[in-house]
């Protein structure tokens, strides 16, 4: 067994999971350091929505191990695990019946924190994802996707979480949109060192935004790599993604603009 | 503030229900039901005129419920303060108790139980006995000679029975009847409306029928009743049926009540009863006349 | 009209009758709301179990009002008070829209929401009360104004077992071919349900989500 680096925030030991007649995940092994951004790249079925969801017990491992700063997750309280995480999904997920300011808020309000922490913390919230204050008293039927999604991301920071899940969270954009995004969330992680576990199919978003890319397929990790070895990788697999997505991926493995 | 009103409109709803739940105190009035058979109206009538005259209270009729069971339903939940009804009636299908032998302290057992079990009490008896009575033409009472249902058991295989509904149905019916006498018909006996069994008596198409004693009928249509000489049938005097509590608040009620004990006589009865059906008055007049007739009211 | 005026000149007996009504109607209506929500919720968590409650839901809505105030009316503790036996009818009669209402209404909730929520860490509670609640209540009120206009109707034929309300008008104006005794009572109940579907109507509509 490798030896666990101290800094791990997430680590997955020997995990597998099942679901009927159907194994979804086997053998996973994997240690997500503290403040990097780790991209789940893999295709439909590949299981990394699944790994994903281990780690805020939304599943649980049918074998094997998740922990998250090191407590095993079987051993946490659930509703504390999730409270300390933040959860942005592709559908977003706002709640239609509050304004952007409670939906923002929930999770510090039944955290018990005091009104006028809760109205400077979405003021704030709004301003680091690109919104001006008059949206707090918007509803989220008046926003468009992109507002929407950025407000999904202001409401996982809300309670200040130390770990960020994220699953295909621009996936359901326009290109426009979703390159603006990808660009400032690049920016605001860069700020704000959150571990970070990002599940996407796109390969030029996961060399744009991960420290690491863990690449997965039929349930299986098959290889993680920082964008630059990806892209030189001989891995049958991961050259295979690479020749799928054709040319500009070095620029986008460089960060620089797409 | 959505919830601040959702939760004043549900106190609201909840006020208002509240409000209907008390039962109805009826301050300064009486309401008087009745079922819905012209003698029960006569004499629901009859207290109706007999407490309006007697007391300054307003009488308020409900008539033409329709039956034993929604009358008991309706004095229990204060929905009527007085209703006619028969001892025999309140026995069997209220008490659900056997007459036993003899038929003996029938009213005193009723009165006993309503006010131990239902907060009711009974007026005195008016005074008649309308028991079941098993009609025959008078033609053919005087042709066969017969006067008592043992008699008739003989003939009963040619005959045809017609009943009302809740004679067939009632344990104190036609089943304990046919039982006592051993009767046996030639066919099932005929359900028919309680209206019609007279006639369809007079014109051949029943031979025997249920009806009552004070049915007003009999005498216009010359028919014989014959003598239940093993007695089966309990006596159905009628009685006022009182709620406990509307004595309290009106004694007065209890007081007019009195008066009529014993008033009226089974032939009396039935000539109410034949002036309000045969004669087709209206029941307010007959009550009238015959109240007038005993000095009861001016 | 002189159904009108007969209705003034006996306005102390409609209102009694009317209150009654409400009452019958109301308390009935409130049991099936208690019952059928959380059984409803249950069914929607549950999934295993929403045909086996629908299904008996439905088999109760399906028997015929007057034939289940029948059956019921043996039962001593039933029959010994009408009203009570009227109240247990029309509370079933009631749980079919409740329930089957609630359990659409909770499922029709954007499951994006429901899994948002509960990564968020809401526990089920809280998920159940400040999300799936909020958003389902138009659609559950909806079933509470059928189960409510349903019971106006079915508790007209409840006075025919002597449970009082305004079909005890309807039945004595049958029985004395009197059409002002009959109107004095169709009249209130046609207008209490009219009035009853509008204004639960109304508040549904406030409630809808955007």
């Amino acid at each position: 067994m490798q030896p666990i680096p101290a800094s791990a925030a997430i680590e997955f030991r020997d995990v597998s999971y099942r679901v009927a007649d159907t194994q979804i995940l086997s053998g996973l092994n994997l240690q997500v350091e503290k403040g990097e951004t780790l991209v789940l790249l893999g295709r439909s079925g590949s299981g990394k929505t699944t790994t994903l969801k281990l780690v805020n017990r939304l599943l649980s491992p049918t074998t094997g191990e998740v922990r998250v700063k090191g407590v095993p997750n079987a051993e946490s309280d659930v509703i504390r695990l999730r409270r300390g995480i933040g959860y942005v999904i592709q559908d977003v997920g706002l709640f239609p019946h509050f304004t952007v300011q409670r939906n923002i808020g929930l999770v510090p309000k039944i955290e018990g924190w005091p009104q006028d922490r809760i109205r400077a913390r979405v003021v704030e919230l709004l301003q680091v994802v690109g919104l001006g204050p008059e949206m707090a008293t918007r509803y989220p039927h008046q926003l468009s996707g992109g507002q929407r999604q950025r407000v999904g991301v202001a409401r996982a920071l809300a309670a200040d979480p130390e770990v960020l899940l994220m699953d295909e969270p621009f996936g359901a954009l326009d290109p426009l949109t979703r390159d603006e995004l990808q660009r400032e969330f690049f920016l605001l992680q860069q700020r704000l060192h959150k571990t970070v576990v990002f599940v996407t199919h796109d390969l030029r978003e996961a060399l744009r935004l991960g420290s690491r890319i863990a690449l997965m397929e039929a349930g299986r990790l098959v290889t993680v790599l920082t964008p630059q070895e990806f892209l030189r990788s001989t891995d049958p697999w991961a050259s295979a993604y690479v020749r799928a997505f054709g040319d500009g991926l070095e620029s986008a493995a460089n960060r620089g603009a797409s | 503030m959505r919830i601040l009103r959702l939760s004043l409109g549900l106190l609201a709803l909840v006020m208002v229900l509240l409000l209907a739940s008390c039962s109805p105190s009826h301050a300064d009035r009486v309401v008087i039901g009745s079922k819905n058979f012209t003698e029960s109206l006569i004499l629901g009538e009859l207290i109706a005129q007999q407490i309006e005259a007697h007391t300054t209270l307003k009488v308020e009729r409900r008539f033409y419920l329709a039956g034993t069971y929604i009358c008991q339903q309706a004095i229990l939940a204060g929905r009527i303060d007085v209703y006619p009804e028969y001892t025999g009636t309140a026995l069997t299908a209220i008490l659900k108790q056997n007459a036993g032998p003899d038929n003996q302290n029938v009213y005193q057992r009723v009165k006993d139980a309503y006010e131990q079990r239902f907060g009711l009490t009974l007026g005195p008896a008016l005074g008649f006995n309308d028991t079941f009575a098993m009609e025959i033409r008078g033609d053919d009472a005087r042709r066969l000679n017969i006067k008592t249902l043992s008699q008739a058991s003989a003939f009963a295989p040619k005959w045809r029975a017609g009943f009302g509904y809740e004679f067939m149905e009632r344990s104190d019916g036609y089943r304990g009847l046919a039982e006592t006498y051993g009767l046996h018909f030639a066919e099932q006996p005929r359900v028919m409306d309680l209206g019609l069994l007279a006639r369809a008596l007079r014109d051949h198409q029943i031979d025997l029928a249920a009806g009552n004693a004070t049915d007003g009928l009999i005498t216009a249509l010359d028919l014989f009743v014959l003598e239940d000489d093993k007695h089966y049938f309990p006596p159905y005097e009628a009685v006022p049926v009182i709620r406990e509590q509307t004595l309290r608040e009106h004694p007065e009620v209890g007081l007019a009540l009195a008066e009529l004990a014993g008033k009226i006589s089974d032939d009396e009865m039935r000539r109410m009863n034949y002036a309000a059906d045969g004669q087709h008055r209206e029941a307010k007049e007959v009550v009238q006349e015959f109240l007038r007739s005993k000095r009861l009211i001016q | 009209m002189n159904v009108v005026r007969f209705i003034l000149q006996n306005r102390g007996e409609v209102w009694e009758s009317t209150l009654q009504h409400l009452w019958l109607v109301g308390l009935s209506t409130m049991f099936a709301t208690a019952i059928g929500v959380p059984l409803g919720i249950l069914i929607a968590h549950r999934t295993r179990l929403n045909k086996p409650v629908l299904a008996t839901a439905n088999i109760i809505q399906t028997i015929p009002g007057l034939a289940l105030f029948g059956f019921l009316l043996p039962v001593s503790w039933l029959g010994a008070r009408a009203d009570r036996l009227a109240i247990l009818a029309l509370t079933l009669y009631a749980l079919l829209p409740i329930i089957r209402n609630t359990y659409t209404g909770i499922r029709g909730v954007d499951p994006a929401v429901v899994e948002a929520g509960r990564g968020m860490g809401l526990t089920e509670s809280q998920l159940l009360f400040q999300v799936e609640l909020p958003l389902a209540v138009s659609v559950i009120l909806s079933g509470v104004r059928v189960a409510v206009v349903i019971s106006v109707g079915l508790a007209t034929i409840a006075a025919a077992i002597g449970a009082g309300g305004l079909g005890e008008f309807i039945f004595r104006g049958l029985a004395m071919v009197d059409n002002r005794v009959i109107l004095a009572g169709a009249i209130p109940a046609a207008i209490l349900a009219l009035v009853a579907d509008i204004g639960v109507g109304w508040i549904e509509r406030r409630l809808q989500p955007r």
